[in-house]
């Protein structure tokens, strides 16, 4: 049975979001139109759903597009995406491209040529219309691992390197087995690390298959030549930042929250946020509650104080004092405000780590 | 009687963690209660003041909030924002509960 392919629309604007799908659904193939109005609610659909194409714009407040980006090309490799924009900076379109964007084009070109620009989409909905996995680039392993641990995923990944073929399993973000070049577990594991690069393909987990790796995937990588040699050669200090925030984001793409603030107790430190634009004005607001709270604390002797909780019809905030630092994140309303400190504790735990 | 008023000296008393709610309006001051009186108004007053604070810390921060729960090891503080003043709960912790796990509203 033919199935209809679906196209992702993520923009802050809900007026353009309704002119692009009236829009789209002019497009011959018919496909599934579907919107987002966050950098979150667009990755938590793309978790959800299979799509194949994925149209973003750019500036969107908490998380803009580059950042929803850089997420998209790690953790769906085989989603075809374009970016439409307001932005007619040079810039922005040699940064989209460099995170292997499709197609990049200016919202006003897009009314102008609107036949060219159905046609552009058209086209990436039917390429590679044999379905599977698009990826054929050389990928650093590591960095497919890794994104699969912290995205909690239960999958097998099949590595292809020139004749070999390998497979690693994951379930719920723990490395289980792996297998390559007639060995299996830790040793296959090792195996494949030291192919450099690589074609990969994420299959359909298997949750039968029984565990035989039982160290931590950050242990093997340590013990691995290939860490060692990360380690010893680390790349430039921009592509490390950019590395950590991708990792940060998606992590707070993962838990479902909407955004996280770092808050040095030093006030001369500056505050570090993802997700989020108005990092010193909510630091400034965290930094006076909490000296607020331990003055009362104090005069109550109500014991240290442990978390401070807040709420209004948009939003869930936790602040979190952990150490020299404290901790706001930002979850949505609809959250289930039980588990949010539990949840908001191993979000931070290993944040700065 | 030396001896005897050694034996009567009094004991140090066990400082009890004031519980039950109060509302106060938006300028602190303290309307109605279920607090023991056991608390000194004073001591209300100061939880008033330095709660009103936090909402309007948040408001200033163009984050207004709704609720807010300071969560101690012995004790909760739960507020809600009432136009300006606040509806205060004083929920102390027992130590041999099984522990909430946040903010939970009183």
């Amino acid at each position: 049975m033919e199935t209809k392919h679906k196209i992702l629309v993520l923009d802050d604007d809900a007026d353009w979001l309704d002119t692009c799908r009236d829009f789209l659904a002019q497009l011959p193939s018919q496909p599934e139109i579907r919107i987002a109005a966050s950098g979150v609610r667009a990755l938590s659909m793309l978790d959800a759903q299979q799509f194949r194409v994925l149209i973003c714009d750019l500036k969107m407040p908490r998380m803009d597009g580059l950042q929803v980006l850089s997420i998209v090309r790690r953790r769906f490799p085989g989603l075809r995406t374009v970016v439409l924009t307001g932005l007619q900076d040079d810039q922005f379109r040699s940064r989209a491209y460099a995170l292997g964007v499709d197609l990049f084009w200016l919202k006003p070109d897009m009314q102008q040529n609107s036949q060219m620009f159905l046609d552009c989409i058209e086209s990436l909905l039917g390429r590679d219309d044999a379905g599977g996995f698009r990826d054929t680039q050389a990928k650093n392993l590591l960095d497919v691992i890794q994104m699969e641990c912290l995205a909690g995923n239960s999958s097998v990944l099949r590595i292809t390197s020139g004749n070999s073929v390998a497979k690693i399993w994951f379930h719920h973000g723990e490395l289980v087995d792996a297998a390559a070049e007639g060995a299996d577990g830790e040793a296959a594991f090792r195996r494949i690390l030291k192919w450099k690069s690589g074609t990969f393909e994420s299959l359909s987990a298997e949750p039968e298959h029984v565990r035989i790796i039982t160290k931590s995937v950050g242990a093997l990588l340590a013990e691995s030549e290939q860490g060692i040699e990360k380690t010893a050669n680390p790349g430039s200090a921009e592509e490390l930042a950019q590395q950590k925030l991708v990792e940060h984001l998606a992590a707070i793409a993962v838990a479902g929250a909407e955004f996280l603030v770092s808050i040095p107790a030093k006030k001369e430190i500056a505050a570090k946020g993802w997700g989020i634009k108005n990092t010193e004005q909510l630091a400034g607001w965290a930094r006076h509650v909490e000296k607020t709270a331990r003055r009362l604390g104090e005069i109550l002797s109500a014991g240290p104080l442990v978390h401070i909780a807040g709420q209004n019809l948009e939003r869930h905030l936790l602040l979190l004092p952990q150490g020299d630092k404290t901790y706001v994140v930002g979850w949505p309303a609809e959250a289930i405000s039980g588990h949010l400190f539990e949840q908001s504790k191993n979000l931070t735990q290993s944040w700065d780590s | 009687m030396g001896l005897l008023k050694w034996f009567s000296s009094p004991r140090p008393t066990v400082h009890k963690l004031p519980s039950g709610s109060f509302t106060v309006d938006r300028h602190g001051k303290v309307m109605t209660g279920t607090v023991g009186a056991d608390c000194p108004p004073s001591l209300l007053a100061d939880i008033a003041k330095e709660i009103l604070s936090v909402f309007r810390a948040a408001r200033a921060a163009q984050m207004p909030l709704a609720e807010v729960s300071l969560d101690y090891a012995g004790l909760q503080i739960s507020a809600r924002d009432m136009q300006g003043g606040a509806i205060i709960f004083l929920s102390p912790k027992n130590p041999l509960a099984t522990p909430s796990s946040t903010g939970a509203k009183p």
